[in-house]
C-alpha cells in the first residue's frame, strides 16, 4: 500500500511545502520575540492580562508559533523582532562544531533543520548585515552538522538487519529519521530478495487489514 | 526500484546449456533462440535456462568467470584498489544467486563460489559506503561510478540521492536571493 501513497514531504528550505504535515508540524514550534509594538486586545491570548480589551504592551517578551512570527514579520512595519533560539545560538554552535554526532537532534529539534533554514526569513531590522552573517553562520553550521552525522546515519541504517532500531533513531531529528528508513528500507529489500522472498507472493497488507476489521466488527 | 526488478533485467543475459530435447529455431521478440538438439550446447537467456533446468530438460554450463580460481583473483583485487574494479558480468550477484539457487548440480565448488562472490559484494558495499562519505565530507556535486553494478547502486541509490537532496537545499539555503521568493503581503 505504500507505494501508492505520496505523502507530501518537507520543503527544507525558505520556504515550505504548502500540504506538508511534516511542515505544519514543524511551523508551530515556538519561537522566543519581543512585540515592537502594543498588540490591543490580544493580552488574553497571549496569557498577560484578564479583559479581552487589554493590549499586550509594546516590548514584552512572546513566544510566538513559527508560522504567526513569519506573518507578522515585516522589515517595514515593526510589529514583533525575533531571536534566534538558543539551539542556533553560537554556544550550542560551538558544541555542534565540536562532534556533532553527541548532539541529540530530536530532544532540540524533532525538526532541526528545518526549523532552521526556515529562520532565514527572519531579518532583524536593526542591523541587516550583523544578522545575515549569523544566519548564514547558523545555517552553515547545520549543513556542517548534517555532513558530519551522515556516516552514522548510512552506517546505522545499512547494517542494522532485524534490530531493534529505536536506539539507533532515538537521537535523530525528523529529516534524519526519513533518511534512516530510506536506508533500512533498501538494505531490507536486498535482504529479501537474496533469501528468495522477493519471489514469494504475499496477500496485501490492505486485505489482511481488511480481513481483521471485519473479525473485530463481528465481535 | 526493487531487487527483484533488477534480477528481471539480469535474467535477459545469456547462459549456455546443454538441452536433452530437440527443437527447431524458435521465433521470440526479443530475439531467435536455438535450434536446440541433445548434447550441443546452445546460448539462451537465463529465465529460459532456468525454466528448462527446472523441467529437467538441460544441463547448465556455468559462466567462464564462475569459477573459485577466478573469483579469488577478482576479490583479492578489489580488496587492493581504491576504486571499484569492473566486475565479470553487470549482473554477478543476480546471476550467482540464480544459478546458484537453481542450478547448484551443475556448477563445481557451488559453496565456495556463493562465499567469494559474498564476500566481494560486502568489499564493494563497504568501499561504496566510504566514499560515499568522502563525497558528502568534501561537499562535491557530481562523481564518477563506472564499474559499479546495477544491483549495487539500486541498495543504497534511494539513500544516497536523498540525503544529497537534503544537502543540496541547505547548500542553497545559504545563498539569499537565489531559489528562494520572498513573500511579501
Amino acid at each position: 500500500m505504500a507505494e501508492a501513497y505520496f505523502p507530501v514531504g518537507p520543503g527544507l528550505g525558505m520556504e515550505e511545502n504548502f500540504l506538508s504535515l511534516d511542515d505544519i508540524l514543524m511551523s508551530q514550534e515556538k519561537l522566543p520575540g519581543r512585540a515592537d509594538s502594543a498588540l490591543p486586545r490580544l493580552a488574553v491570548l497571549m496569557g498577560q492580562g484578564a479583559g479581552s480589551a487589554e493590549s499586550v504592551p509594546e516590548g514584552s517578551k512572546l513566544e510566538i508559533p513559527l508560522w504567526l512570527a513569519k506573518g507578522l514579520n515585516d522589515s517595514k512595519r515593526r510589529i514583533i523582532s525575533v531571536e534566534l533560539p538558543k539551539i542556533y545560538k553560537e554556544a550550542w554552535r560551538t558544541v555542534f562544531s565540536a562532534d556533532a554526532n553527541v548532539v541529540d537532534l530530536h530532544k532540540m529539534g524533532p525538526y532541526y533543520y528545518g526549523f532552521g533554514s526556515q529562520l532565514l526569513n527572519f531579518e532583524n531590522p536593526e542591523n541587516p548585515e550583523i544578522a545575515q552573517t549569523i544566519l548564514q553562520a547558523m545555517t552553515l553550521c547545520s549543513l556542517q552538522t548534517f555532513i558530519a552525522r551522515f556516516r552514522r546515519i548510512m552506517d546505522s541504517s545499512q547494517n542494522a538487519y532485524n534490530e531493534d532500531t529505536s536506539a539507533l533513531v532515538a537521537r535523530l531529528d525528523e529529516l534524519e529519521r526519513a533518511l534512516f528508513q530510506v536506508g533500512q528500507k533498501g538494505l531490507n529489500d536486498f535482504q529479501c530478495w537474496e533469501k528468495g522472498q522477493a519471489s514469494q507472493i504475499t496477500a496485501s497488507s490492505l486485505v489482511q487489514n481488511y480481513g481483521k476489521r471485519k473479525l473485530t466488527e463481528v465481535d | 526500484m526493487e531487487p527483484a526488478e533488477v534480477e528481471f533485467l539480469a535474467e535477459k543475459e545469456l547462459v549456455t546449456i546443454v538441452p536433452n530435447f530437440s527443437l527447431d529455431r524458435i521465433h521470440l521478440i526479443g530475439g531467435d533462440l536455438g535450434p536446440f538438439n541433445p548434447g550441443l550446447p546452445v546460448e539462451v537467456p537465463v529465465w529460459l535456462a532456468i525454466n528448462l533446468k527446472q523441467r529437467q530438460k538441460c544441463r547448465l554450463i556455468p559462466p567462464e568467470w564462475m569459477d573459485v580460481g577466478k573469483l579469488e583473483e577478482i576479490r583479492d583485487q578489489e580488496r587492493k584498489e581504491d576504486t571499484f574494479t569492473p566486475m565479470p558480468s553487470p549482473y554477478y550477484m543476480e546471476l550467482t544467486k540464480l544459478l546458484l539457487n537453481y542450478a547448484s548440480d551443475n556448477i563445481p565448488r557451488a559453496d565456495e563460489i556463493r562465499t567469494l562472490v559474498k564476500d566481494t559484494w560486502d568489499t564493494r558495499m563497504a568501499k561504496l559506503r566510504l566514499s560515499a562519505d568522502s563525497f558528502v565530507r568534501q561537499q562535491e556535486a557530481h562523481a564518477k561510478l563506472d564499474n559499479l553494478t546495477l544491483m549495487e547502486i539500486n541498495t543504497t541509490g534511494a539513500f544516497l540521492t536523498q540525503a544529497l537532496d537534503h544537502m543540496y537545499k541547505l547548500r542553497t539555503n545559504l545563498q539569499p536571493g537565489e531559489g528562494s521568493h520572498s513573500q511579501d503581503f
